[in-house]
């Protein structure tokens, strides 16, 4: 028999050590996968990408952003340049480097697989908004292009992602770029989000967690060099100018605008009435159809009909029919706001 | 005129892809919209509806005590104890019945009767002491139970009272990262884990659907009740004073209950956070009209879908695992039978988590029906220990009436009270019985979810009799 405080260490140790493995984010296995990442290959297909977005957008690329933005040394990226151009994939001269119509192409592809993934991410799995692009820069780099038309098709043949990027369709056609960033709407002025760039990181975090989405309304307060204020869906938001650079809009008419700050389902009591005004972008894939299937759509009266025991979900008469919901989803339902 | 053809289609394609990027991603749900609101615009100009009806202000009634602070809680915990009372007493009396009948006359019948054709005693002892006792065993001890807790069980469902269950219990499996009608599936696998998991097709969200059916198994299931309590008896009041005996080992038999409830939301909460994260969810729940439940219709249903399938399928299983039975405690090689060879060869490490090799061989070979662990368990013991007097021959699985007879037997084959409580552990903690199982990969038809519903239990229980084990013999001794 072994002793029982040798037998007790030793089980700990075994436990401790399948944690170090499998840990979600820090696990051994997670840092091999993540280690695997920068191959030849995806240093490749990362730098078209970001040499198509400057094209598109109508920034000059240099060796300096390519290796800024892929994250290697500046000696590295003249390789991979250098290996690019061997490819006949893009062309250097003087005023920067350029894409040629292989390149243009190949980068499309990249680019069409990465938006189908979100878009897949966020209306068909629950995997959170900020992991989103993380997952899609992987996933880019394995699929090919018949697994991504493929995907699509089932998905339904999305053609924007969830940050209101357009998706490229399989030949490679993508609309011209539309509206302007945040910065640049008047005080006083109506706009709707139609895009949040995902890239940097770090600023994205920072959009999402400000409640920020596409399709949100907002208003502008205060446009100054040091800070932009404005509502957004009737909730007021500061950010820095740089962080607004990443947000683009485009100006609506004021007549179909809303005034003040928005009502959700989730502010009724007991007994309280109040009529659909829209469900917000936020609820998506199967949530949005499941609440759409079960009538709630703008004009629908919904009232609240009683509380569980704790408090949370709340059953609300929707249309004939007692439903609960979760208070985070009625938070995503928006009344019409009568006074 | 073909070419023309070919290439305006290409154009038509390209501008169709031009303008839903005109449009927007929305498009889908203004359609939508539109529907609805032509539909009601139709239904306002031709339907007209009755001022409120009184059955609807009885419902508000009756949802207003059921979704109270005060009297919500009392009262599920009431139906619920009175439902589980009524299916323990009421399938005492048609058990024993079923028993006498099935095991007790005919099985003695039969053994005759292959004697008298003069079948072989190998072949007399796999049919008879390995396929048939086992099937009649299983049915003696499933089929009342089951048919008194699915009707019932069923019939509050149709009354519409479960729903509210749901209702309440979601606010706490909201935070385990489940869905609040796991508390109904959960409670239906008290009665058995087979339509437990069956049961999770109410939960029509995926995710939450899945975390229902591998927690499933964590709901201490009818059959295993009669160990739990039997071991309890034996071992946890056989360690306290006399007049508390009934009073703790019963405790010890609810808090065994409870801890599998607690399992069942820690591991919810463990696998919506890690392997479960990325499967899609959405939240809905429906709270139908109360309406007099309908009876016959109910007692149909619930026999034929629940009962008889549930039950088919047990059987189904027991028959191959009666043989194995029969045939590891019958078939010898250099003198030793090879249940015996088995259980020597595991004993010193089953001893590390504070079983033995009996127990572990019953889990394995019993694994049609955790009704026939038991009874397996007592045979082998005999087996190994060579008593005599008990039990009808090697491999004919038996149950003894009296408790101290019983307890002899585990005492001869060297337990003690750590054996017991592991034991009663590690009866909650193990792998689900083959017919779940089975349910399990033709619920989820993926093979993935069965092993992990399979394994990780198991996984689990090992563990937790590791760290008893290791801690009581540190803290009591041996």
């Amino acid at each position: 028999m072994v002793d029982p405080l040798t037998s007790l260490i030793i089980g700990f140790i075994i436990i401790l050590f399948f944690i170090w493995v499998y840990l979600p984010r820090n696990g051994l296995l997670a840092r091999l996968k993540r280690s695997k990442k920068n191959t030849h290959r995806v240093l490749i297909e990362d730098s078209l990408k970001h040499l198509y977005n400057c094209e598109y957008n109508g920034i000059n690329c240099t060796l300096n952003s390519v290796a800024g933005n892929v994250s290697i040394s500046a000696d590295e990226a003249a390789k991979v340049v250098k290996k690019l151009e061997e490819l006949e994939l893009i062309l250097s001269h003087e005023k920067g480097i350029s894409l040629t119509t292989e390149g243009r192409a190949y980068a499309l592809r990249i680019i069409r697989t990465h938006r189908l993934w979100e878009k897949y991410l966020a209306d068909e799995t629950s995997v959170g908004e900020e992991d989103w692009h993380i997952a899609a820069e992987e996933i880019e780099h394995r699929i090919t292009p018949a697994q991504a038309d493929a995907l699509a098709a089932q998905i339904g043949n999305p053609v924007f992602d969830p940050h209101g990027d357009p998706i490229p369709s399989a030949k490679g056609e993508l609309p011209l770029k539309k509206g302007n960033v945040l910065n640049t709407l008047k005080e006083g002025e109506f706009a709707r989000i139609i895009h949040i760039e995902d890239e940097p990181n770090a600023i994205y975090s920072q959009l999402v967690a400000a409640g920020l989405y596409p399709g949100m309304q907002v208003r502008m307060i205060e446009s100054s060099k040091d800070r932009i204020k404005f509502l957004a869906n009737g909730e007021e938001v500061v950010l820095a100018p740089l962080f607004a650079k990443n947000v683009t809009i485009i100006p609506i008419k004021n007549e179909t605008t809303v005034k003040g700050k928005f009502k959700s389902l989730s502010s009724l009591s007991v007994g309280e009435k109040g009529i659909v005004l829209g469900i917000s972008k936020r609820c998506r894939g199967q949530q949005r159809r499941r609440l759409m299937d079960l009538g709630v759509v703008p004009g629908t009266e919904i009232e609240a009909e009683m509380k569980s025991i704790g408090g949370d979900p709340v059953a609300y008469r929707i249309r004939g029919a007692s439903i609960a919901l979760r208070k985070n989803q009625a938070d995503k339902i928006y009344l019409i706001n009568e006074e | 005129m073909n070419r023309t053809n070919g290439h305006n289609n290409e154009a038509i394609l390209s501008l169709a892809n031009n303008l839903r990027w005109e449009i927007g991603e929305n498009f889908h749900d203004k359609l939508m919209e539109s529907i609805y609101a032509n539909a009601t615009t139709i239904a306002h100009k031709s339907v007209t509806t009755p001022i409120e009806k009184p059955t609807f202000s009885f419902d508000r009634a009756l949802d207003r005590i059921v979704t109270s602070p005060v009297l919500g809680f009392p009262m599920m915990f009431l139906i619920l104890a009175v439902i589980f009372w009524l299916t323990i007493e009421g399938a005492n009396v048609p058990s024993a019945m079923l028993a006498s009948l099935l095991i007790d006359t005919f099985h003695p019948i039969l053994k005759d009767f292959s004697f008298t054709i003069g079948l072989p005693w190998w072949l007399g002892g796999v049919l008879i002491d390995g396929a048939y006792l086992a099937g009649a065993w299983v049915i003696s001890v499933m089929l009342p139970p089951m048919a008194i807790f699915f009707p019932l069980f069923t019939l509050l469902e149709d009354f519409g009272y479960l729903p509210r269950v749901a209702f309440n219990m979601d606010n706490l499996y909201r935070k385990a990262g489940a869905h609040g009608k796991q508390a109904l599936t959960m409670a239906m696998g008290f009665g058995c884990n087979a339509a437990g998991v069956v049961a999770a097709r109410v939960i029509d969200s995926p995710r939450e659907r899945i975390i229902a059916i591998i927690t499933n198994n964590f709901s201490l299931c009818n059959g295993r009740w009669p160990t739990q309590i039997l071991i309890a008896t034996i071992f946890i009041g056989g360690a306290v004073p006399a007049h508390l005996a009934g009073l703790v080992s019963a405790g010890a038999v609810v808090g065994i209950a409870v801890l599998g409830i607690v399992f069942s939301l820690v591991v919810s909460w463990a696998l919506s956070r890690t392997v479960l994260k990325g499967e899609a969810s959405a939240f809905s729940l429906e709270l139908p009209p109360y309406r007099p439940p309908r009876v016959l219709r109910t007692l149909y249903t619930s026999l034929i879908d629940r009962t008889l399938i549930v039950l088919w399928r047990a059987v189904i299983f027991a028959i191959p695992a009666g043989i194995v039975i029969w045939l590891v405690s019958n078939i010898t090689v250099g003198g030793e039978s090879v249940a015996e060879i088995f259980i020597n060869w595991v004993d010193p490490v089953t001893l590390i988590i504070g079983l033995n090799g009996v127990i572990i061989l019953a889990y394995i070979i019993a694994i049609p029906a955790n009704e026939i662990v038991i009874p397996t368990i007592l045979m082998l013991t005999v087996l190994v220990t060579s008593i005599t007097g008990v039990g009808s021959g090697d491999g004919v699985m038996f149950e003894l009436d009296s408790v101290t007879a019983t307890e002899d037997i585990l005492m001869a084959g060297g337990w003690t009270l750590l054996t017991g409580i592991n034991l009663m552990l590690f009866s909650l903690l193990h792998n689900p019985c083959s017919t779940t199982i089975y349910t399990i990969y033709r619920e989820t038809k993926s093979v993935k979810w069965t092993v992990v519903s399979t394994l990780l239990p198991v996984v689990m229980g090992i563990a937790v009799c590791f760290f008893v084990t290791q801690i009581w013999r540190l803290v009591v001794g041996n």
